[in-house]
């Protein structure tokens, strides 16, 4: 028992929460008020959270990503790192509430239920397992803010073809730029997802005995992958655009968190560590 | 302050009386040139499409708003102007009124930003015509300041108030980049030219005109730089173009919804957005059923328009406190210029420097010299302020005029740098 981790564990939750009510109330007002205060909320929330990561992996010896809570928490981070660095990038800063809630709930899941493992199984300690994690890790954010990004621009294209001018027409960005923000974090989602797999197919049949390719949760990020890939490639080419990409995106993101679930909690599986 | 203001504006006459009343640049400096020493000695003249406002410093005691507004009918003869067409204003008012105007929140259109620029070229041009002076100077300056702050500390500028103009604003809500799109607008008309003047201030990548009669539609394109689309050719080349802008006077639709579907297929269902600005519309509102296709007609534009207005409406009561802190500052710099108080800053200020300088160099006296040291420096001060002090006190006697007086303090005030000396302290 860590009293600063427990600390943290619970603190972590409050300050995203606190991040989302400064964005959300900047995104109502027109954001002007909290235009940069609120991103350096952001910044103290996420250096918060890395403090809270490291001091983990040094107290139970070895980084969080042996089972599904400790994996929620890094992804509310790495969901929200993404977005702080997409922010910084296009300085766009109107859609940091809708991403930074996604942050929320799994933090929230991730406080609730997360246990402190000091032994966890030798396998789970090994090099390639942390680099198959991680990139799996930032390609699930990614499609997470594709996702979110596409849901934007869904309501946005809705708005204005309903002549609607309210609030969500005044501060969101063009729906060109959302597509394309879609895009983007989904191309980068689809390439760490790609290292992912290819890293879990060469170690994985070392690693597990039982290690099966008709495992569900592999079929599962399969799938997911050539939903985004057939996205991806259509989009290049020009065939698709728009609605239909963006509305494969989100379809793609409510797989992926379909498959999680089902392969984590109710399917049994070699990918089940808890 | 003795300040005046005339002010004929859509708060008190018909546009054609405000048309009649209209003053050209050349028609001001005439003007100027007939009040300048007899009815005002300072002051500036605005005329806009919406009003037409007068301010100034009467040249004596005898001038009231009635001998202006007596010249102003003389040099423009308008039968229909009634005296409850003129809004008279004086000293604070005056000022204030100068100030509302500047930052908007007078004009038709709230927060329409277009005046700031015009009363900033008025007072240009009475600055040119040398109609200002050392008290007016000081007020345009901070009628400027308030029309900057209300500018850059508020929203009252901020969002499209015009059908054009939200034309635009939707645009820019579909694509990021209007560097790197197409623009065909349909007519030549008033309307469709200012649309596509916005266009080419968003700094569209391509403009394409079409127009029923040619030649005007080539006119219209020849001033915008674009290119010009015969108006029996347009429907072929229609899928070219990502924004489509139709204000043409056209009885009936100039493009229906197959033609629009046809056009769609034909740049692979690539956003087109079209806006109709024309009564009656020109272009088919089913074609919003396309998927892909921002159909949009005057009647949606105009929702933008209403909405923008609100938002601007809701900004007076924050320009209202910015214009109050600069009358405040500016009044308070006025009244500093009052004859008494004035010699006794000037003496405090040049006792000041004799100490400072007595102070530094005493040591360099014996004790016995430094008394009179003390003596004698005290005597050049007073021989040096015993002139200035003599006029200024001449100014509080007679017929002198207020603003005159206030005038010739704030000279001296300035030349020897008497308030600039007190802030220095005061920090």
């Amino acid at each position: 028992m860590n009293p600063a981790i427990d600390f943290l564990n619970i603190f972590l939750p409050f300050t995203y929460i606190a991040t989302f009510i400064i964005y959300f109330y900047d995104f109502m007002r027109g954001g002007k008020h909290f235009v940069n205060s609120k991103r350096l909320f952001l910044f103290l929330t996420l250096l918060t959270h890395i403090i809270y990561l490291i001091l983990r992996t040094a107290e139970f010896n070895h980084p969080p990503i042996t089972n599904v809570f400790e994996i929620f928490t890094v992804l509310a981070f790495s969901i929200s790192f993404a977005y702080f660095i997409l922010e910084l990038l296009t300085d766009i800063r109107g859609t940091g509430p809708f991403i930074i809630i996604i942050s929320i709930i799994f933090q929230i899941i991730s406080t609730l239920f997360i246990e402190d493992l000091i032994e966890v199984k030798e396998i789970l300690r090994s090099n390639l397992l942390g680099s198959h994690v991680l990139s799996a890790l930032i390609g699930y954010a990614g499609i997470t803010i594709s996702a979110v990004y596409g849901l934007l621009y869904l309501i946005l294209y809705k708005e204005i073809k309903l002549n609607k001018f309210g609030i969500i027409f005044d501060r969101l960005p063009s729906l060109e730029v959302l597509e394309t923000m879609s895009f983007y974090s989904a191309v980068i989602g689809f390439v760490m997802l790609t290292f992912a797999i290819i890293i879990g197919i060469i170690w994985l049949p070392q690693a597990f005995p039982n290690f099966s390719f008709a495992d569900p949760k592999l079929i599962g990020t399969l799938l997911v992958w050539i939903l985004y890939g057939v996205g991806i490639i259509t989009k290049f080419f020009g065939k698709w655009r728009g609605k239909k990409v963006i509305l494969f995106s989100i379809f793609g993101f409510v797989l992926a968190i379909l498959s999680t679930l089902l392969t984590n909690f109710l399917a049994q599986s070699f990918h089940s560590f808890y | 302050m003795n300040l005046l203001s005339l002010s004929i504006s859509h708060h008190t006459a018909p546009v054609e009386l405000r048309e009649a009343l209209h003053l050209s640049n050349e028609e001001i400096k005439t003007f100027i040139e007939g009040v300048k020493g007899k009815l005002f000695s300072e002051g500036l003249v605005i005329s806009t499409c919406n009003r037409t406002e007068i301010y100034g410093l009467p040249a004596n005691e005898s001038i009231n708003h009635s001998a202006i507004q007596n010249f102003v009918l003389t040099m423009k003869p308008a039968p229909a102007a009634k005296s409850e067409n003129f809004n008279h204003f004086l000293s604070y008012d005056a000022a204030k009124q100068l100030f509302k105007v500047i930052t908007g929140i007078d004009s038709l259109l709230i927060g329409d930003n277009q005046i700031y620029h015009q009363v900033k070229d008025s007072i240009h041009l009475a600055e040119e015509m040398k109609f200002t002076g050392f008290l007016t100077q000081k007020l345009f300056d901070a009628a400027i300041r308030t029309g900057k702050r209300a500018i850059s500390e508020t929203e009252i500028s901020e969002g499209a108030v015009t059908v054009s103009y939200a034309a635009v604003q939707l645009v820019e809500k579909i694509f990021s980049n209007l560097s790197k799109k197409t623009a065909l607008v349909i007519g030549a008309g008033e309307t469709a030219e200012i649309a596509a003047k916005h266009l080419r201030e968003k700094l569209i990548g391509r403009l394409a005109i079409t127009n029923r009669t040619l030649e005007k539609g080539q006119r219209l394109a020849e001033s915008l730089q674009a290119r010009i689309i015969p108006f029996e050719n347009f429907k072929s080349q229609l899928h070219e173009f990502d924004i489509i802008i139709s204000a043409t006077s056209s009885e009936g639709l100039i493009l229906t919804k197959d033609e629009i579907r046809s056009a769609m297929k034909k740049r692979n269902f690539a956003d087109m957005v079209i806006t109709d600005i024309a009564v009656p519309r020109d272009i088919d509102p089913k074609s919003k059923e396309i998927d892909y296709v921002f159909y949009h007609d005057i009647d949606s534009l105009n929702i933008i328009v209403e909405q923008n207005l609100a938002k601007r409406r809701d900004q007076i009561p924050r320009v209202e406190k910015i214009i109050n802190e600069e009358l405040k500052n500016f009044f308070d710099w006025y009244h500093s210029l009052e004859v008494a108080p004035t010699i006794k800053s000037m003496r405090d200020h040049f006792e000041n420097i004799r100490l400072e300088e007595f102070e530094k160099n005493k040591n360099k006296f014996s004790i016995a010299d430094q008394e009179k040291l003390e003596i004698v420096t005290k005597r050049i001060i007073n021989k040096i302020l015993h002139q200035p002090t003599v006029e200024l006190k001449k100014l509080t006697e007679g017929e002198n005029k207020h603003d005159e007086t206030a005038a010739k303090v704030g000279i001296i005030r300035e030349i020897f740098g008497i308030d600039n000396s007190k802030a220095e302290k005061e920090k």
